[in-house]
């Protein structure tokens, strides 16, 4: 009798039950930051006193934050708007890069034989590999070396640094479940390998590099670490300004701004999966 | 009229302009920073900042112990919290990979549809912010918190518990961010279990116990080790959860590498401490990549 097959079956409702509390663990926390941000309560986020859309309110502006207890710990609508700028200025920036240059190295990497293909295959792996604190002060001290002046630009390259590898894995992930007889055939008619890659490759591959864009640009959005080496006294991104203000305390307003967030990033992360995961 | 030699020569042209960005990308934006981040650990702190070039060994010395001058006794502090990571870096993979692998089992008997939305599901918090995760565990460990406030009412604990700036919630964090890291490559492996092999052994008259460790075990190993690493790097070098959920009473290497940078400004040494954290990710995947490469040759033979 195959004991342990059977139980999969006498017991499924165990491992249902299993598997609902590790869905919870990963859901619940995120669940109830949404809750509270609801909350009425301005000074105990935890004691529910009552439904308000104040928090978010303040956040666009729409309303003065009343007690002046709070008023210390709140920004300005403008000063929040200025960071999310700096924010997109540089997800969008480096994911399109990252998506060209991580594009174009699975391209070579899948379709070409030459010499010291492991050893970009390995290089390729740790950007992603190192602990984030390790390339954040390799990248500051570079920066201040070679007397690059810290700031927006800065930021974005050290994204590109890490982003295109991402972007490489998504795209040879799609190279690879690839037919690669059509490529043949377009080479075979006459066509250059340009032509071949923008009529034949680029078409088939459009799902994977779409999908890792939105996956380079949704990491680079939410990056704190790297960016918070490198991002300099004048340039703040949207983490850096949570950041800030987690640390002087925490107030209803960084929770209503952390949904607003939550639920971008889940949006973009949820399309960037669904094309990355599309069967051709 | 197209010959073999021109074919190839346009092929060697489009190789290179694949090629050339992430080369220069990577070479000057990653392996050189990381070479003068080598370098630097060598170099003698600048006053304000900085560093002096001069031979200077004693930033590796004081991670040891070794006292810098005489007002200073041996005392290897650096090296404990150093060890402290350690611990808390393990603990973090033990927890989650006992979280995940039964987790994992329960995925893979799913029907095709359902499967990967629940994949999906166990993917997307790995694009939640991460102080947005920190967030709502600071929310939940407060004594004030809400599984305080839970447990109170329920009358399980007349006080509320300590939870918050401990080792305890510096691991819980860790463990919820790096879960998604942890799932997926145990998934991977589990997923292609050859379930005819647990049959034999079944048939064969081992207990299900003896079927886990001896057959079940061995052939999910590649992705427990592989999702252990993945884990173990991040959690050894971070520097955000303990700064939060640890407080002033949980120290990790990482904490030091950024107040080193940040604050002190002796940037040797927290070079130093960087390519000290480095040098254990290099242990760990050679000694992944030696017993992987052992089993293999095992295999072949």
């Amino acid at each position: 009798m195959n004991r342990i097959l059977s139980s999969f079956k006498i017991f499924p409702s165990v491992f249902n039950i299993y598997g609902f509390l590790f869905l919870a663990f990963l859901y619940m926390p995120l669940a109830l930051i949404v809750l509270y941000s609801f909350n009425a309560n301005p000074i105990n986020i935890a004691v529910w006193t009552g439904f308000t859309f104040d928090w978010y309110r303040t956040i666009f502006g729409g309303a003065a934050v009343e007690t002046t207890f709070d008023s210390a710990f709140s920004e300005s609508p403008q000063r929040i708007f200025e960071v999310v700028k700096n924010s997109f200025l540089v997800a969008v920036s480096a994911a399109t890069i990252a998506t060209v240059i991580g594009t174009a190295t699975a391209i070579a990497l899948a379709r070409y034989k030459f010499f010291g293909k492991r050893f970009y295959q390995t290089l390729l792996l740790l950007p992603i590999l190192i602990p984030d604190i390790v390339l954040g002060i390799a990248l500051l001290v570079f920066f201040v070396g070679v007397g690059f002046e810290l700031g927006l630009l800065t930021i974005i390259i050290g994204h590109v640094t890490f982003l295109s590898s991402y972007v490489f894995v998504v795209v040879s992930a799609r190279l690879a479940g690839m037919d690669t007889t059509l490529e043949q055939a377009s080479a075979d008619l006459g066509a250059g390998p340009f032509t071949t890659f923008r009529r034949v490759t680029l078409p088939q591959i459009m799902p994977g590099v779409v999908g890792g864009f939105l996956l380079a640009f949704i990491i680079s959005l939410d990056d704190v670490v790297i960016t918070y080496f490198i991002a300099g006294v004048g340039s703040q991104t949207l983490p850096l300004f949570i950041l800030a203000m987690m640390r002087r305390g925490l107030r209803p307003q960084i929770t209503a701004l952390a949904v607003l967030i939550l639920v971008f990033s889940f949006v973009v992360a949820t399309v960037g999966l669904l094309l990355r995961n599309r069967k051709s | 009229m197209i010959t073999g030699k021109t074919v190839q020569s346009r092929k060697t042209q489009a190789l290179l302009l694949l090629l050339s960005p992430i080369t220069i990308l990577l070479g000057a934006f990653f392996l050189i920073p990381l070479g003068i981040m080598v370098v630097y650990s060598f170099l003698e702190p600048g006053l304000y900042g900085g560093v002096e070039w001069t031979w200077y060994p004693y930033n590796y010395g004081r991670i040891i112990g070794w006292p810098l001058n005489d007002y200073e006794t041996f005392e290897p502090i650096y090296l404990s919290i150093f060890l402290s990571s350690l611990k808390i870096a393990s603990l973090t993979v033990i927890f989650s990979l006992l979280i995940c692998y039964p987790a994992a089992f329960w995925v893979s008997r799913m029907s095709e549809r359902r499967k990967s939305f629940v994949l999906f599901l166990i993917t997307l918090p790995f694009f939640a912010n991460l102080l947005v995760r920190i967030y709502a565990w600071l929310l939940l460990l407060r004594p004030t918190g809400f599984i305080n406030m839970a447990l109170q009412s329920i009358g399980l604990v007349a006080q509320p518990l300590d939870m918050l700036f401990s080792s305890f919630a510096v691991i819980v964090g860790m463990v919820y961010i790096f879960t998604p890291f942890m799932f997926l490559p145990i998934y991977a492996n589990v997923e292609k279990l050859d379930y005819s092999l647990v049959r034999a052994s079944q048939d064969l008259g081992a207990t299900p116990l003896q079927t886990f460790l001896r057959v079940i075990l061995p052939l999910t190993l590649p992705g427990i080790a592989g999702g252990s690493i993945i884990v173990f790097i991040p959690a050894l070098g971070n520097f955000i959860v303990p700064s939060f959920l640890g407080g002033s009473k949980v120290q990790m290497t990482g904490n030091l590498i950024e107040r080193s940078f940040l604050q002190s400004r002796d940037w040797p040494f927290g070079a130093a401490l960087a390519l000290l954290i480095m040098a254990s990710v290099v242990l760990v995947v050679m000694f992944q990549v030696v017993r992987s490469s052992r089993a293999q040759a095992r295999g072949a033979a």
